[in-house]
């Protein structure tokens, strides 16, 4: 009997540390409450208000449309062990495969991929302290084999809002430090080429431009030049990045924008400032401020567009697929100006 | 994970500087402040190089000159520093004439990698004439800081850690143990790791007297030796302490081909890139290869001198007190710390 009791408390013990090996950090230590409350799991899309989203339709003067986002196709270069495939059905086609007498045909496609594929969006579920994310939610406790049950994509407001652009290649060339790489066919930042809060304020002033809050910002750096020769020039994408530091990430914060892109796969430079850091303005951004983190953004012809008229503004017009439970997503964007 | 302070600390600091708003000459100070910052002298810093030759490795390492010169571009990036780069190619006479260019050049501090002790006395000599301060890297020059690997602390960290992982989980079974590499190269100072491993592995094992195996730092000799060194020791557990990654490796490599793979634990000096992936660059030591017999390696960090170097330099520049000899933090890494000391970044 006594045998018997002390294994059912030991059952219960050991039940009750399994339970928490999923969830045991106080994210209160590690990562701040959202400015929105405890409750919110939308992040800094809240900014995008109707007077945000009015204020920037006054960016399209011309009606023109320049395409930000890259072909989502095999061979482009992805980040780490991910994959793209796609598979076309078409056994309608076969003769005898139509339907009825209006002889109906039709195809549809398997896509195997990943979510952070091609130009995307990383969502508030993708980057985390240990089990701590946005909002310091305890993740451990939200999620299961298919997906997240907090903090999923169908939480995210609009992303219909002024975009910026920061044309990082014009401003180390006026700041004759820039460093090209001999694959990029454009003047480009070299990999792991730092930039800083001077630089970022140095490109808005180029264009006479002051952020305002709920804007989104899209930096070029020419890197992305590496991803249009793809797949020659996937390694050398890879390998490094120029990007943002962590004061530089820290300012865009102070500056309350919702999201920021760049025509990397990193967004962030890469090797990172600090050798035993890893990913860290992802953390800045994502984890401890809920801001959006858009990668492998078409930056090139805006940034003509923008040289072309002396106007780095335009309205950032984005579709994320209301994807329950998924971190991030593919994205399609276009500039309107 | 500094950079996000606790809620209570950034409430401290709202407070802070809503009272500064609130004193206007305060505010004018903190103002003033950010101009002073705002215009921080930049300093020119040189670096000699010990050699870039492709392929050649540094310290009894895996570690190149490359990846030494790559460090330091990359620590700078932060800090108000312009870089001037020389190789001193391993000739004295290469050296003097770098050194010589950086003092044309008006560099405002030198550092020199270099082992001669007549060229770097004279080197120092002649910088001194000329008002440029040196710090020394991994070899003595008279005047300057040194900062240098400390190769009896690190020999007997791999050392203790062979000792312990007997101990733990070999109790009361025959035990050898094995040093293995290049153990006479004295300008890379590896009797130094050596003499560490022998007094790392009598502090946990006493009874236990090493041996040595010199390769001439030829991996491709490993085989043969530890193969004899293995058929003398039928029986017995093997600890073996490899004085470079790449020892490591091709011990490992022998010992498999042996069948001995069982009763062997090797821990290895350097953490290079022979040893060491990441997210796809799956290696020896990896969060997912935790059963390795290669129980780990004892990191150099020679790939982050610029981190450790640069800052001393700035210091020295700046007139504050730098301490005459500084030494590398030596670390075993295994598959528990290796993602948090060399997190990954590969994504090809």
């Amino acid at each position: 009997m006594r045998i018997r009791s002390v294994l059912g408390v030991s059952a219960v013990m050991l039940l009750t540390s399994a339970s928490l090996a999923f969830a045991q950090t106080d994210c209160k230590t590690l990562v701040p409450p959202s400015p929105w409350g405890p409750n919110d799991q939308t992040g800094a899309t809240n900014r995008i208000t109707p007077a945000v989203t009015k204020a920037a339709a006054a960016e399209i003067q011309e009606g023109k449309v320049v395409v930000m986002s890259y072909p989502l196709v095999d061979g482009i270069p992805l980040f780490g062990s991910r994959f793209t495939k796609t598979i076309l059905t078409a056994t309608s086609l076969a003769p005898g495969g139509a339907y009825g007498e209006n002889q109906l045909t039709y195809m549809e496609d398997t896509w195997l991929s990943q979510s952070h594929v091609g130009t995307h969006l990383d969502g508030m579920g993708h980057i985390g302290r240990k089990d701590c994310y946005f909002n310091q939610t305890a993740m451990g406790k939200f999620i299961n084999q298919n997906n997240m049950t907090k903090l999923g994509l169908e939480h995210l407001k609009s992303f219909a809002t002024r975009g910026v652009l920061l044309d990082m290649v014009k401003v180390f060339q006026a700041a004759g430090k820039l460093k090209t790489n001999a694959a990029c066919r454009k003047p480009c930042l070299d990999g792991g080429t730092l930039i800083t809060p001077a630089d970022l304020q140095a490109a808005l002033r180029m264009y006479n431009v002051t952020l305002r809050e709920g804007d989104i910002v899209v930096i070029h750096t020419g890197w992305g030049d590496l991803f249009e020769q793809f797949p020659k020039q996937n390694a050398v994408f890879n390998s490094a990045a120029p990007g943002i530091g962590k004061e530089a990430a820290k300012w865009l914060v102070s500056q309350k924008v919702v999201a920021v892109g760049a025509d990397t796969w990193v967004v962030e430079v890469i090797p990172g400032e600090d050798p035993k850091e890893a990913f860290i303005v992802h953390n800045i951004l994502l984890t401890d401020n809920g801001i959006h983190i858009i990668e492998n953004v078409r930056t090139d012809l805006i940034a003509a567009e923008a040289a072309a008229t002396n106007r780095a503004t335009f309205f950032f017009s984005m579709t994320v697929p209301k994807a329950v439970g998924m971190t991030g997503n593919f994205v399609a964007i276009e500039g309107i100006r | 994970m500094t950079q996000n302070p606790a809620p209570a600390l950034r409430e401290g600091r709202r407070r802070f500087c809503l009272t500064l708003l609130g004193v206007p000459l305060a505010g004018a100070a903190l103002l003033s402040a950010r101009a002073a910052v705002g215009q921080e002298r930049r300093y020119t810093i040189a670096f000699a190089n010990l050699t870039e030759e492709p392929g050649v490795t540094l310290e009894g390492t895996g570690f190149t000159g490359a990846e030494i010169r790559s460090s330091f571009v990359l620590a700078a990036r932060r800090l108000p520093l312009d870089l001037v780069f020389y190789d001193n190619q391993r000739d004295a006479k290469k050296a003097q004439a770098n050194a010589e260019d950086a003092v044309a050049r008006k560099v405002n501090l030198y550092v020199q990698y270099f082992p001669d002790p007549d060229a770097n006395a004279a080197i120092a000599a002649r910088l001194k004439t000329a008002g440029i301060p040196m710090l020394a890297v991994n070899y003595p020059v008279p005047g300057a800081p040194l900062y240098t690997a400390d190769n009896l602390a690190a020999g007997r960290i791999a050392g203790e850690a062979l000792g312990q992982f007997a101990a733990r989980s070999w109790r009361g079974q025959p035990t050898v143990a094995v040093i293995v590499g290049a153990v006479e190269a004295k300008a890379d100072r590896v009797p130094a790791r050596v003499q560490g491993v022998v007094e790392g592995l009598r502090a946990k094992l006493p009874g236990v007297k090493p041996a040595t195996l010199d390769t001439q730092g030829n991996p491709a000799r490993v085989g043969a030796l530890l193969g004899k060194y293995l058929a003398a020791h039928p029986g017995a557990k093997v600890l073996v302490a490899a004085t470079d990654d790449a020892t490591a490796l091709a011990a490992k490599s022998a010992l498999e081909g042996a069948g001995r793979a069982s009763d062997v634990a090797i821990a290895s000096h350097g953490v290079d890139r022979n040893i060491h992936g990441g997210i796809n660059d799956k290696k020896e030591i990896d969060p997912n290869n935790r059963g390795s017999i290669v129980i780990g390696s004892v990191a150099f960090y020679l790939d982050r001198y610029g981190y450790d170097v640069l800052p001393l330099a700035l210091r020295m520049l700046r007139g504050e007190p730098v301490p005459p000899r500084t030494v590398t933090r030596h670390l075993l890494i295994t598959a528990s710390n290796v993602f948090v000391e060399y997190p990954p970044y590969d994504m090809n």
